[in-house]
């Protein structure tokens, strides 16, 4: 697989916590590849580790072992001011309670990773990403004035505005009613298809990942299985199946 | 559940060490001065019990002449042998010695300069053999007319030893004797109480430090065994009559501790005073806190009240926790005051140049219980307000989210305008004089008020006010944010900046009126003074210090000098009552003082004539012709005629007479010359020749008037400074409270910190977010207290008025003051910042 081709890439990683008797392997020698401009979900059953191989994807987390990459940059390793700066350059994030910072607008929220940046946004990229999540009226109001669909629509417009090379998602709809969500997740998948977007989703609910190109089953910390163009039945089906394994 | 709740009180410790720090200076500061003070007092006591210990009573001559300020311990009114001899034949009487001690006997050292004294008089004293008192260490008595001893205290600080030739000021000028011994005190004590003793032999006391052959100070008596001292003092008053006053021993040494006991009272009073603004301002500090406790804690609140606990139950338990917190930091502050206490004294003894014979600390127990009494009292009143919020939480709100949102600021802004209004309205009735009664009762409620006032209408302006400066801080998304998160909590942003402005505002005012001070003694010199040169007496040198008068004449003949005058003042009693009279040439102080005539006639005065200012005139119910008795120090009796009357001065006030009747003033020496140059361009030649001619003087220095407007600018600078460091103790509890504040926020703010992380912003970035909140919060206290200090400075101005204030604004300083301004922000900023960028990324975002 070339460089060109890969968003983000865990080669054999491991993640223990704890010490003696009480030591838990959240993951165990998970290798995984996200190639650019997929939306991948992450599933599996609490407690198998699908959060915390999405923390140290996106650097968030450190490894105990193997090394986790971002396009051609090696993440395992960086130091704090590395690891902000890859998270501020190449990598976007949306959260499950949306995170918005109340004392800014909507606007102020979206272009808050270019102003950290310090940089300007660009207006026609600016325009489409504010047009696609449909917030144009919404622009001056402050996240306490939001519906959560439309705040949650705000965290993905902010994660999309810096065009970074990967954008993680957790949970992104677990706050949201059906509606919403299915918005929030028809705009994430549009936005793969049209702008070329790396998605990473991190999910249990089958619906949401039915929207994903492929879908990745873990199970105590180790990948178990994958889906390719996902239905909702389909994963529900192997969502059972990994749970009478369990 | 008070255990409960206390479990929770100590779950946010740093902010609890913060807030405890605030009353801890405050009651450190207190318990500092009362201990400090009491243990100087106790000093006291025993050094005068050691210096009284041979004597039962006490035989001076009744003086009716005025006290002056300077100068007060000089006799000016004599016993003879005659007196003592008959006392020796008193029943009851053992022993009757008399005694020459007074003020005045001033060594020149080896520098050439007068040896200085901080306060403690100098002794000029005759030798008595066999006072138990003096005790002989090197050398021997002083026999010979030009021979001294003087006590070890003073032979350390002037290097001086025994064969030594040391020149001596007494009444009369200048004088070389032989350094004949070296005497200590019993206890092996080289000085009583930083006083200086020069001992000369009997005779040349009486003559060079009273001018009075054969005369003596006071009759030191000894009661023969079984005899009291207040029965002793009864006969021996029966003998004397009423021209003398009899004091027991314990009256003699509470006359003698009273100039201390003044001197300690001021300073326990004011360093209390500064602690009061420290408590004051810690209470801000505590407001906030337990406000925030409170707060984070409305769900447990809620829990217990929706578990049956009663509104007065919660009421009590927070009140409660205020207590406990107080009286433990009150414990710490007065335990670390005791210590401190120590170190004041220590650093005062070594100032007044002595030690006192009692060691360690006096700690009285009514300091213990005003300092954990104010201290905690403080913490309650302060405590009072959350805690009845916390007794208004329903028990609903523990199944809602905890955040309330903002409550409008309407209802407080009007309270707090009120407040202001009633405070100021104190402060002016006060500052004007319209009401008479307590004055620092009123001073301090009315300030306290204003300021509880301000902090009150505070929040209403806080948004905009902070929003203006952020722009400083540019577009940057750090500045922005930091300035968006000041304007979040405007009550609290308010309440933390308020803490700061009470220090700042008292620091203003004091440089508004040392400014307007400064500015006016230069004008009124500058305008008004007709002299280039003065001839003055360094106030390192003490007050009894001068040149004699009759030095005017060699000043005339100085080649350069147009004229030339000097002033000899005193106090003495005008008609009934105590006034300071200056006796000098009035031919050269119509030149010099530009005095002009309102009625009578200003010409040279003969003896029982008397000029005086319109003012004083009116007060006193003067025409010109009227006569007025003055009785002198030294007990000259004088019939004064008023000849003229003239305008309000800015240089020159109150009565002047001829020299002929200073002739018994309390010294013979003027304090003051001034002289006029005819050639603006011979000053400093002329200053060299007066130089010249004062060589032999070194109390007294000549200089021009910058020199005279530059030493009393260093006096307000010496004051402002002292005051400063004092009010930096409550600015320092002030910076406590911005740390406090950002430490809750970054607490509150974890989630959206690590947000902002999480999507790229670095340690830096995040450090310069919080120290932008951090420099708006001590930049609108600053604000807030440069506006209120210059509104005080105007108006404490306004209110003394007179010629030596001209109202300015130091700009300077407030400029310094608004710098410091941001540095404290920046400091403050520091453990907040150090904690914001520890968070770790992933917790914080998940922190509920």
């Amino acid at each position: 697989m070339t460089a060109n081709g890969t968003a983000a890439r865990a080669d054999q990683i491991w993640k223990v916590y704890g010490t003696g008797e009480a030591q838990v392997a959240a993951l165990r020698g998970v290798s995984v590849t996200f190639a650019r401009s997929m939306y991948t979900a992450i599933m599996g059953p609490s407690g198998s580790g699908k959060s915390t191989l999405m923390h140290c994807l996106a650097g968030l987390d450190t490894v105990d072992a193997g090394t986790v990459w971002v396009g051609d940059t090696k993440v395992t390793g960086l130091g704090d001011a590395g690891l902000t700066q890859l998270r501020r350059d190449r990598i976007g994030f949306i959260f499950q309670q949306y995170n918005l910072l109340p004392t800014l607008s909507a606007e102020e929220n979206i272009t808050l990773p270019l102003a950290i940046a310090g940089r300007k946004p660009d207006p026609e990229w600016y325009a489409t990403v504010i047009g696609t999540v449909g917030l144009e009226d919404r622009l001056h109001h402050r996240p306490s004035e939001l519906s959560g669909g439309q705040q949650q629509r705000v965290a993905c417009a902010r994660a999309l505005v810096s065009r970074p090379e990967v954008i993680f998602a957790d949970e992104p709809t677990g706050n949201l009613d059906s509606r919403s969500g299915n918005e929030v997740l028809t705009f994430l998948r549009d936005s793969v298809r049209r702008f070329g977007q790396t998605i990473v989703m991190v999910t249990h609910d089958p619906n949401a990942a039915s929207y994903a190109d492929r879908v990745v089953f873990l199970v105590d910390g180790q990948i178990v299985d994958e889906l390719a163009s996902p239905t909702a039945a389909a994963v529900l089906d192997q969502m059972k199946r990994l749970d009478t394994h369990a | 559940m008070l255990r409960a709740m206390l479990r929770g009180l100590l779950s946010h410790k740093l902010r609890l060490l913060l807030s405890a720090l605030a009353v801890v200076l405050g009651t450190m500061f207190m318990s500092a001065a009362f201990v400090a003070g009491d243990t100087m007092a106790k000093g006291f006591e025993q050094l005068f019990a050691t210096v009284n210990e041979n004597l039962d009573v006490q035989v001076t001559a009744r003086n009716d002449a005025p006290e002056s300020e300077q100068g007060s311990e000089i006799v000016t009114a004599f016993v003879d042998r005659a007196t003592a001899d008959r006392l020796e034949n008193v029943p009851g009487v053992a022993d009757a010695t008399p005694h020459v001690s007074t003020d005045g006997a001033r060594v020149v050292g080896k520098n050439g300069k007068v040896v200085a004294s901080n306060g403690p008089p100098r002794f000029g004293i005759g030798w008595v053999e066999g006072d138990p008192l003096i005790q002989l260490r090197d050398g021997e008595a002083p026999d010979a007319p030009d021979e001294i001893a003087i006590n070890a205290g003073l032979a350390k600080t002037t290097g001086y030893r025994v064969g030594d030739l040391v020149d001596v000021i007494t009444l009369q000028p200048r004088r070389t004797f032989r350094l004949a011994g070296i005497f200590g005190y019993p206890g092996g004590r080289d000085s009583l109480g930083g006083e200086t003793t020069v001992a000369f032999p009997m005779a040349t006391a009486q003559q060079l430090m009273l001018g009075a052959p054969g005369k003596y100070t006071n009759v030191d008596v000894q009661a023969d065994p079984g005899v009291s001292d207040v029965d002793l003092k009864r006969r021996v008053q029966a003998e004397v009559g009423p021209g003398y006053v009899v004091k027991t021993r314990e009256e003699t040494a509470r006359d003698q501790a009273s100039d201390v006991q003044g001197f300690i009272t001021v300073l326990k009073g004011g360093l209390t005073g500064f602690a009061l603004v420290g408590l004051f301002t810690g209470a801000f500090l505590i407001f906030n806190t337990f406000s925030m406790l409170v707060a984070q804690r409305t769900r447990e609140l809620a829990l217990y009240r929706s578990f049956g606990a009663g509104r007065w139950q919660v009421n009590r338990a927070v009140l409660a926790e205020s207590v406990l917190f107080g009286l433990v930091a009150s414990t710490v502050g007065l335990i670390l005051g005791i210590g401190v206490g120590w170190l004041l004294r220590k650093l005062l003894e070594s100032f007044a140049n002595t030690s006192l014979p009692v060691t360690g600390v006096v700690v009285r127990p009514y300091v213990v219980v005003i300092t954990l009494l104010v201290g905690t009292l403080f913490t309650v009143l302060a405590a009072l307000i959350p805690a009845l919020r916390a007794s208004r939480v329903a028990p609903i709100a523990a199944m809602r989210d905890a955040a309330t949102p903002d409550r409008p600021l309407g209802r407080l802004t009007a309270i707090g305008a009120v407040v202001f209004a009633v405070g100021v309205l104190l402060l002016g009735l006060k500052l004007t004089g319209t009401t008479k009664g307590a004055l620092w009762p009123m001073l301090g409620g009315g300030a306290a008020l204003a300021f509880l006032g301000v902090a009150m209408l505070a929040p209403a302006i806080s948004r905009p006010v902070t929003g203006l400066f952020g722009r400083l801080f540019g577009r940057s998304m750090p500045g922005r944010l930091g300035t968006r998160n000041t304007g979040r909590n405007p009550r609290r942003t308010a309440v933390t900046a308020a803490a700061l402005m009470i220090g700042v505002t008292l620091a203003t005012g004091a440089g508004v009126f040392a400014a307007s001070a400064k500015s006016g003694i230069s004008d009124v010199f500058a305008n008004d003074l007709n002299a280039q040169l003065i001839v003055g007496v360094d106030f390192a040198t003490g007050g009894t210090g001068g040149f004699l008068p009759s030095k005017v004449d060699q000043m005339k003949a100085v080649p350069g000098v147009e004229t030339a005058m000097a002033l000899q003042g005193d106090n003495v009693l005008l008609g009934d009552r105590n006034a300071f009279v200056s006796a000098t040439d009035l031919a050269a102080a119509r030149v010099i003082f530009e005095m002009e005539p309102e009625g009578g006639e200003l010409r040279p005065l003969s003896t029982g004539e008397l000029v005086v200012d319109e003012d004083t005139a009116r007060t006193r119910g003067w025409q010109v012709g009227d006569t007025v008795p003055m009785r002198t120090a030294r007990g000259g009796d004088y019939t004064e005629r008023v000849v003229g009357i003239y305008r309000k001065n800015n240089v020159v006030s109150g009565a002047l007479v001829s020299p002929a009747d200073a002739a018994t003033f309390r010294t013979p020496y003027a304090q003051q010359g001034f002289v006029k140059v005819a050639d603006d361009g011979q000053v400093g030649a002329v200053e060299a020749r007066l130089d010249n001619l004062f060589a032999d003087n070194p109390e007294v220095t000549v200089s021009d008037q910058s020199a005279l407007i530059a030493q009393s600018s260093r006096f307000l600078d010496v004051v402002l400074t002292i005051l400063n460091v004092l009010l930096g103790l409550t600015i320092l509890v002030a910076v406590l409270g911005v740390i406090n504040t950002l430490l809750l926020s970054i607490f509150e703010r974890t989630r959206e910190i690590g947000l902002v992380r999480a999507i790229g912003m670095s340690r830096t970035q995040l450090g310069r977010m919080i120290t932008v909140e951090s420099i708006l919060i001590s930049v609108f206290g600053v604000l807030l207290g440069i506006v209120a200090g210059v509104a005080l400075g105007i108006a404490i101005v306004q209110a003394v008025g007179g010629e030596f204030l001209h109202l300015t604004i130091p700009w300077w300083y407030l400029a310094v003051t608004f710098a410091l301004a941001f540095v404290a922000g920046v400091l403050a900023a520091i453990l907040p910042a150090i904690r914001a960028a520890r968070l770790n990324v992933l917790e914080a975002i998940a922190y509920e």
